[in-house]
């Protein structure tokens, strides 16, 4: 008879201590993070502030029924944030379903992600991937799907691609704590861990994905130490906190500069708890925490405070309002890129779609 | 037809050197049928990768590579160990090109020796080309000859979208031809008709092609004259090579490895019936693999040889 154990025992294998710097009364923990200049601390703080009114946004939006889905990426923003603006111009990122506003980081317009969150024709990919994550070309945010984790092969094939072109491009993917469970995720990180390919891989751990606790996907302790048996770094940092979060992603994109390869980087973020209080969350919330850093260096005020908030709902507001005008796609579009040039049973099929007009494409 | 697909490769990685390879065992010892001999040591270890025993991630690390703007041409070892890559090429590598509007195009050429008769069993032997027509954006060839698979690979390699290149094992070394040493393309998207015929149409491709052939010079005898059309690109199809033999003939039978039930050949079919239904004299008929796998024991019974292809050219001619 087998006598199973009333617990789980404790993992075998323990994970790597989790970083952080930001500490409850502003200070910046010596050696966990790197001193950020003025001008950057300010800059991530405000793009974590855009994010969070984007994301209220879209979650309203969603409830009333103007889009159809939208991840919440609430008390996300530094794990996003942070890794963004750890990386380079020149590198690749590949998006999951709650970074957002590391597209927004990257130059993409927030009107472009409105028109995105709608299928507009005006939208990057003419809307058809709609709700896809966003992607945006011109900053090398490329176009992923929904699905787990089937982005992080592509990562790894870019960031080989980089590698083998003697080229110091690095590529950066970010995926849920859920996407580990997949094969894709596993193939990822060994053809990186292999090839000894540049790629960052940022695993947002935020406990659940969609309603199964991370227990329920891995018995290890956490998630960065599965980097040792792709022989990759593993690094685990505190989600919250966007100081040790781009602390941690520069250094791992230095590495990978160096000929170092992959770092895999479990980013822990805890969300708000429905009952939680306002105080109880101030001290956890990666917005507040990196406000009373800048306030501790002296850097912001209440006033300044207010009238970034104001300048960022309108910013918000008036892209919303500028994807609700018409712009509908021509109903034949559907039918183009597909191929590159539409063979002929499209053109059959496309004449079907469009009963009075003529086909288009050809 | 080994030496023609390796020709083709070494001649376009020498071309162009966004081109590159990678597969289980492409690299040291070039691929389990030696494909790809020779060119880990002529291009190395940046063009020529020996990858981690994983299909998905094969294809889903080429897809990374086109993104970056590289030319790979991934090897399946056998089609019937494609299945793990599925989700990579149905999900992603189809649909990248449509759902970023064009701005994000893959262009990937997946290599994968198909079909039965080399004693490979139910796992070795198989001819998934219906699964991947049904599948928006990808193209699909397969040659049945040195001359064309040369030809044919070069335009898949240069042609934008995605294609899936099926190489008939089992006339990897059979098929014998002379192959140009230079560069010619075939165009995808054109069927040659290989055998003129006025009374039955016979649509084939790959290794079936030459029991097609067999079965229409034994036909011959009774008085039947088959027009045989090798495919050669799968989709998309040459409709107009079809419909133009069959307008003539009035018949058609359609011969396919893979088991019959929604195999191209359902496809083929509905086509004629949809653009040359009243031309037809009799019914279409389908002379394929059976609704099972692939039997290791019974494969000669299982693919569909000339001596099952005869009697339904005959019957479909009336005689």
């Amino acid at each position: 008879m087998i006598l199973w154990p009333a617990s789980m025992p404790p993992p075998a294998w323990p994970g790597p201590p989790q970083i952080a710097a930001l500490r409850e009364d502003g200070t910046v923990a010596p050696s966990q993070g790197q001193e950020l200049n003025n001008e950057l601390a300010i800059a991530l703080y405000e793009q974590m502030v855009l994010a969070r009114e984007t994301d209220a946004h879209l979650v309203a939006l969603q409830r009333q029924g103007s889009i159809m889905h939208h991840a919440s990426a609430h008390g996300e923003e530094a794990a996003v944030v942070g890794a963004a603006a750890a990386i380079r111009d020149e590198d690749w990122m590949f998006l999951a379903s709650r970074e957002f506003a590391a597209a927004l980081w990257r130059g993409m317009p927030l009107a472009a992600l409105m028109h995105h969150a709608r299928g507009t024709a005006s939208a990057p990919g003419r809307g058809r991937d709609a709700p896809a994550p966003p992607f945006w070309k011109p900053a090398r945010v490329v176009s992923t799907s929904p699905l787990s984790a089937t982005q992080v092969p592509h990562a790894a094939g870019v960031a080989w691609s980089a590698r083998a072109r003697r080229e110091d491009v690095a590529a950066l993917v970010f995926f849920g704590e859920g996407a580990t469970s997949s094969s894709d995720f596993h193939a990822g990180l060994n053809f990186a861990g292999v090839t000894r390919s540049p790629l960052l891989a940022v695993c947002r751990n935020n406990g659940w994905a969609t309603s199964t606790s991370a227990d329920r996907q891995t018995a290890s302790d956490g998630f960065a130490v599965k980097a040792v048996a792709y022989g990759v770094r593993a690094v685990r940092v505190d989600g919250a906190d966007v100081v040790a979060v781009f602390s941690v992603v520069r250094e791992a994109r230095d590495r990978a500069s160096a000929g170092e390869g992959c770092t895999l980087i479990e980013a822990v973020t805890t969300p708000r708890a429905e009952s939680e209080s306002d105080a109880s969350w101030s001290a956890r919330d990666p917005i507040m925490r990196m406000r009373r850093h800048l306030e501790h260096r002296g850097l912001w005020t209440e006033e300044r405070d207010a009238q970034l908030r104001a300048e960022v709902s309108a910013d918000v507001e008036r892209a919303i309002a500028e994807a609700e005008r018409p712009s509908a796609a021509p109903i034949a579009d559907f039918a183009e890129d597909v191929y590159e040039r539409m063979p002929w049973h499209l053109r059959e099929q496309s004449q079907a779609m469009t009963p009075r007009g003529p086909a288009a494409g050809g | 037809m080994v030496q023609a697909i390796n020709d083709a490769l070494a001649h376009e990685m020498r071309r162009d050197d966004r081109v590159v390879i990678l597969g289980e065992d492409v690299g040291r010892v070039g691929g389990v049928f030696r494909v790809t001999q020779g060119l880990w040591d002529e291009f190395g270890d940046d063009r020529v990768v020996d990858t981690p025993l994983s299909e998905g991630g094969i294809i889903g690390a080429a897809i990374g590579m086109a993104l970056y703007g590289l030319v790979p041409i991934p090897e399946i070892q056998f089609a019937d160990f494609i299945y793990p890559a599925f989700d990579q090429i149905v999900s992603e590598l189809a649909k990248l090109r449509w759902r970023s509007g064009g701005e994000y195009p893959a262009k990937v050429v997946i290599r994968a020796p198909v079909g039965g008769g080399i004693r490979g069993g139910l796992y070795h032997s198989q001819s998934p080309e219906a699964l991947f027509i049904h599948v928006a954006g990808l193209k699909v060839v397969c040659p049945s000859s040195p001359y064309d698979a040369k030809g044919l690979l070069l335009a898949s390699i240069r042609d934008p979208d995605p294609v899936l290149f099926f190489e008939p094992k089992r006339i990897y070394r059979a098929a014998k031809g002379e192959v140009p040493d230079g560069d010619y393309a075939l165009p995808l998207g054109v069927a040659a008709v290989v055998r003129p015929g006025r009374h039955v149409t016979v649509l084939a491709w790959g290794a079936m092609l030459y029991e097609a052939l067999a079965a229409a010079a034994e036909a011959d005898k009774s008085g039947v004259e088959c027009e045989v059309i090798d495919l050669r690109t799968l989709w998309p199809v040459d409709i107009e090579t079809i419909v133009a033999s069959v307008k003539k003939t009035g018949r058609v039978v359609v011969v396919h490895e893979a088991p019959k039930t929604c195999g191209f050949g359902a496809e083929l079919v509905a086509l004629v019936n949809e653009k040359a239904f009243f031309c037809l004299e009799a019914p279409p008929a389908r002379v394929c693999g059976f609704d099972t796998p692939f039997p290791y024991a019974l494969e000669m019974e299982y693919l569909p040889l000339a001596r099952r292809i005869l009697p339904a050219l005959l019957e479909t001619a009336g005689i």
